[in-house]
């Protein structure tokens, strides 16, 4: 056993530094379902955005990498340093320019209004007091929030579904930047002739980081005086074509196979399974120490503080959101931290499951009668004999189904990774949607691998206690 | 052998003990007899520190366990055999009861072995040494139980009613142990509420009730000519069965 969990520990080691690469990098933050400034395409984000943003790194000599995060995280990645500058078709607000610094724009775009074919809405002001879907944290978010304060907000983490939303008749307007709602456009919807605002696209850098904006601001005025920007705009606009009649074959063929898309549902299962396996390990040692630490301070009154420390971390933990937890370690704790986001992940899910483990544990040796103990000390073995050679060994037996389900949840619970940015196997089915506009096959097949790696963890414990149980009759 | 000295036990705000002083010398085989709730198996209890007193002298060969660094070691020689035999249920027989002496490193474990054989030949249970807790009867576990026990060389045992778990028809197969190491000598200490196995197996009696020892003497002294009230009255209520 613990040659394995060496073993184990190796390959992860020799894993997360491989991906380190030593050259120096610039990190631009986006949002990459937002076409034609950033999407993905054939496993590489690219887009408007992007394009400027290499020419940016050009010029600073350096090496672009581009980060995926949710929108609502992109001003936080650049706050706390994380990222070096953010560009994601990101409007100018007075709030975003409290926590940033702002380019001088590079696009301008409207916020169109997006309504049914049939629909009655004809105008602006006809929105009053209707269902209105928008992306979480983007300016119709916000200008919509303080000046329609009439119409009911549906805040979607995305624009594809704030899309879907309009469809499935579950709001009757969608708000959203122009371009992408041209890219997005299907025959049963319009957009509306006038826009709701319009607004103008900046990048943004950390408050103070001067040499940065003065860079971006300089690269943007002369490809903007060149008229670089309006044709990469025009180059990327209906890439993706749309296509019409598809039978299922063909919707899988898009979802899975056309670009190697496959591979985003690989690297999201690597992801969510090196994080499960990091974390339950974690998980498993953590968890065993604040229960033993527990234990022994109520037996013997020794490691009080340890004991405290236990008792307290268990309780803020399970008092908790884990989701809150991910976010507090990533953007807090490791704030202007140059760590793995993997390894983030792993501790985050660690420390959170490892707060389940020691009630788990706790419960098994609670659940040991007392007799057992006192068979021990009275055969004059110390507390430590009795609980190494005595206790343990039968709790873990009790305890197995428990723990089972509590490393189940830990693998379903990794979804939530992404929140930082980790490509895990939902992140990838939504990077997938994300160009297909079709979640059915992404979706489900995510579900499928889920399912499989509960089923085979099951498995697993199922036959960890046949074992245990032919021990013993 | 064993002197205890002034012991007293609470329970909550129940004073289960209430000074206690006596003496076990070595051949000795005490009954402590009483009715329920009047402190016996507690007093059994601290007697090999199962239970911490409050106050008071627990004297074995010379030391005070109480607050004594080497009461683990101490401990040993004094075995302890359980109402509800306690056997490791995660262990086969053998395992059991080679289980301590190996790890505390007293025997290497084919010694240990050999001499878990023995014992459980001379008591006709080598067939099941192999065997998990949960296959075996009451009887067996309880004379596994008391071999365990005697693994560790004891100088005493005590024996916290080690029958009133057992089906009527295994009694006599644990008995009959108890009255072997009784011919080897052992010094045993045994709370039991089988009056008449008290009666023709144990050298002294001791009669507690409300946490003192209310009287004591020998076996035909405390039954034949009971002296206390209390004493006479708890005895005529078992006599009446």
């Amino acid at each position: 056993m613990k040659k394995y969990v060496i073993f184990l520990i190796v390959t992860l080691c020799i894993f997360l530094t491989g991906c380190e690469e030593k050259k120096e990098e610039i990190v631009m933050v986006t949002e990459a379902g937002f076409a034609p400034y950033e999407y993905y395409s054939g496993g590489e984000i690219v887009g408007v955005d992007v394009d400027i943003a290499k020419r940016i790194a050009e010029k600073l000599g350096k090496k672009l990498v581009v980060k995926d995060v949710a929108f609502d995280s992109i001003i936080s990645e650049v706050k706390t340093g994380k990222s070096d500058f953010g560009a994601a078709g990101i409007s100018y607000t007075e709030e975003r320019a409290k926590e940033v610094d702002f380019t001088i724009n590079y696009a301008e775009s409207k916020q169109v209004i997006l309504v049914r074919k049939n629909s009655t809405i004809k105008t602006v002001d006809d929105i009053k007091n209707k269902r209105v879907a928008v992306q979480l944290g983007t300016v119709a978010d916000t200008y919509l929030s303080e000046e329609y304060p009439s119409v009911s907000l549906v805040r979607e983490k995305k624009f594809l579904a704030a899309i879907q939303d309009l469809k499935d008749r579950k709001v009757d307007v969608v708000v959203m930047d122009e371009l992408p709602a041209k890219e997005l456009l299907t025959d049963d919807l319009i957009i509306l002739e006038n826009p709701l605002l319009i607004d103008e696209y900046g990048m943004v850098v950390r408050k103070g980081n001067q040499e940065l904006l003065t860079a971006i601001n300089d690269a943007i005025k002369e490809m903007k005086a060149s008229g670089e920007i309006e044709k990469m705009i025009l180059s990327h606009m209906g890439v993706e074509e749309k296509e019409k009649n598809e039978t299922i074959w063909d919707r899988f063929y898009n979802s899975v196979i056309k670009d190697q898309r496959y591979e985003f549902i690989l690297e999201g299962l690597r992801n969510t399974l090196l994080i499960a396996l990091g974390a339950v390990m974690i998980g498993i040692f953590l968890g065993t120490v604040a229960a033993i630490s527990r234990n022994i301070y109520e037996n013997t009154g020794h490691l009080r503080i340890l004991h405290w420390i236990s008792k307290s971390y268990v309780s803020i933990i399970r008092g908790t959101p884990s989701t809150l937890q991910l976010m507090i370690i990533y953007y807090v704790i490791f704030k202007q931290t140059d760590i793995h986001i993997i390894l983030v992940g792993i501790l985050a899910f660690g420390l959170n499951s490892g707060a389940y483990v020691a009630e788990i544990i706790r419960a098994g040796i609670n659940s040991i009668p007392k007799g057992q103990w006192e068979a021990g000390y009275s055969l004059g073995l110390s507390y430590g004999k009795v609980m190494r050679g005595i206790i343990l060994p039968q709790a873990v037996k009790n305890i197995l189904p428990a723990l089972g389900n509590e490393f189940i949840t830990l693998v379903k619970e990794t979804s939530i990774g992404a929140y930082i940015g980790i490509v895990e196997l939902t992140k990838a089915s939504d990077i997938i949607a994300s160009r297909t506009y079709d979640y059915f096959f992404p979706l489900i097949l995510i579900a499928i691998i889920y399912f499989v790696i509960t089923l085979c963890l099951s498995k697993l414990i199922g036959l960890m206690e046949k074992r245990l149980n032919n021990a013993r009759n | 052998m064993l002197e205890i000295k002034k012991l007293k036990k609470k329970f909550g705000s129940k004073q289960v003990l209430k000074g206690i002083n006596m003496t076990v010398e070595k051949g000795d085989i005490i009954g402590l007899i009483g009715p329920s709730g009047c402190g016996k198996s507690t007093l059994l209890r601290c007697m090999n520190l199962l239970e911490k007193p409050d106050s008071g002298e627990v004297i074995f060969e010379g030391d005070n366990l109480i607050d004594n660094k080497n009461f683990e070691t101490l401990r040993r020689k004094i075995g302890m055999v359980f109402q509800q035999f306690n056997l490791f249920e995660h262990m086969t027989v053998l395992d059991n009861i080679t289980y301590a002496p190996v790890k505390l490193k007293l025997m290497k474990k084919q010694e240990a072995e050999k001499e878990a054989k023995k014992l459980l030949k001379e008591i006709d249970l080598e067939g099941i040494m192999n065997q998990y807790p949960s296959q075996i009867s009451g009887g067996q576990k309880q004379r596994v139980a008391i071999i365990r026990s005697l693994m560790m060389k004891p100088e005493m045992i005590l024996f916290d009613e080690p029958t009133s778990a057992l089906d009527p028809e295994m009694i006599g197969e644990v008995t009959n142990l108890m009255r072997k190491l009784a011919r080897d000598g052992m010094t045993m200490v045994v709370v039991s509420h089988e009056m008449s196995f008290v009666k023709s197996f144990c050298t002294k009696v001791l009669f507690m009730s409300d946490g003192i020892i209310k009287e004591e003497g020998t076996s035909k002294e405390i039954f034949e000519n009971p002296k206390d009230d209390k004493l006479k009255s708890f005895l005529s209520k078992i006599n009446s069965y």
